[in-house]
């Protein structure tokens, strides 16, 4: 992983180092796997459906900077655009997916602060991408030298 | 098929440097730039746009404004055209142009695709951003991949709606408060017109879910 970019941003404070907990990465799974399941309750409203896919994605992104000896510095704006943002460093997440992932953080806020509406299209990304970056952590997770598992 | 404005574009603004300065500064008539920064963000030689400039700014439709040793640009909105060239600019070679061609190879699978929100009311700021609704059989994470030099030549953060169009006759059926406002305000159309538009609420309509 490139971890001079991640250095980087914590020079600027946008990130703090933080020792690697099994523990803390492990609640942090199970955090991010009930999300999605909460997101794929059809039951649910898309509002909400969307939300808690978009919260998985978001822990997920968490979990890749705690795997790599980091946190977002909740006191600086922008923290969630950070955490996607270093996906590609953390995880290998490729550029793409990250600005489709951005995409959705933006969605995120539209319907949060502005009473945006949620299309079908833009859940059914939400929930892809979220399934596809559980899955992933997980395998990193299942290889990483520091976990037990 | 390339942005249905594109040949209007041409045709009004023959001289390439031309309305590419006029299209970058009459629409964000907050920002000053200097001569490089507009070379660059336009793709044009500097020496030849400094020319251009010139020209513009002795005709008044140009600030040129001196900053230390840099001779920055902007709008002049007192010009007299300047409301009627911009709204020219805005529908032509500014901002529905990049967004039209960006979503190009989508257009087959797209019905209607416009501008809506502070941008198509022109009542944005220079931090707006572009809202865009699109309807056809397309994913959000396409879009957002295509629109996303769009973003950067524009400057703005661009926000696409994807809809299918049964998504969007159930939201409109369900009488979404949303979607009532967007449809009593301006658009800029990208893809299809007002008439694809309105052909969608009629019964029957039901082609490319």
């Amino acid at each position: 992983m490139n971890s001079i970019n991640l250095l980087n941003l914590a020079k600027i404070e946008l990130l703090d180092p933080v020792p690697l907990s099994e523990d803390l990465a492990l609640r942090m799974l199970a955090s991010a796997r009930q999300r999605l399941r909460d997101a794929e309750f059809i039951q649910n409203s898309d509002e909400t459906r969307f939300d808690c896919a978009y919260t998985a994605i978001r822990t997920v992104a968490d979990i890749g900077l705690h795997l790599t000896g980091f946190r977002t510095s909740t006191s600086k704006p922008g923290h969630h655009q950070t955490a996607i943002a270093c996906l590609a460093h953390t995880l290998g997440v490729d550029e793409t997916t990250v600005r489709v992932l951005d995409g959705l953080r933006k969605q995120r806020n539209l319907t949060d602060y502005d009473g945006d509406l949620i299309t079908d299209a833009a859940l059914r990304e939400c929930l892809r991408q979220a399934r596809a970056m559980v899955t992933r952590v997980e395998a990193v997770m299942g290889e990483h030298p520091d976990l037990k598992n | 098929m390339k942005a249905t404005s594109q040949s209007a574009s041409d045709l009004l603004f023959p001289l390439q440097y031309r309305g590419k300065a006029l299209a970058l500064l009459l629409l964000q008539p907050q920002r000053r730039l200097h001569v490089r920064e507009i070379a660059r963000l336009t793709g044009t030689v500097a020496g030849t746009m400094n020319k251009e400039l010139d020209r513009l700014q002795r005709a008044g439709l140009l600030e040129k404004h001196r900053v230390g040793n840099q001779l920055q640009f902007c709008a002049n909105p007192q010009h007299p055209v300047f409301a009627e060239l911009s709204a020219l600019l805005r529908k032509t070679i500014g901002l529905a142009d990049v967004l039209a061609l960006a979503l190009t190879p989508l257009a087959d699978r797209v019905t209607v695709a416009f501008v809506f929100g502070s941008i198509a009311t022109s009542s944005e700021t220079a931090v707006s951003d572009v809202d865009v609704i699109i309807i056809g059989a397309v994913d959000f994470g396409e879009t957002v991949k295509l629109l996303y030099e769009a973003q950067k030549t524009l400057q703005r953060e661009v926000n696409p709606k994807v809809f299918s169009v049964a998504d969007w006759q159930a939201k409109m059926a369900a009488n979404s408060s949303f979607l009532a406002d967007v449809m009593a305000k301006p658009k800029l159309f990208l893809i299809g017109t007002q008439r694809e538009l309105d052909q969608l609420a009629e019964p029957g309509q039901n082609r490319t879910a």
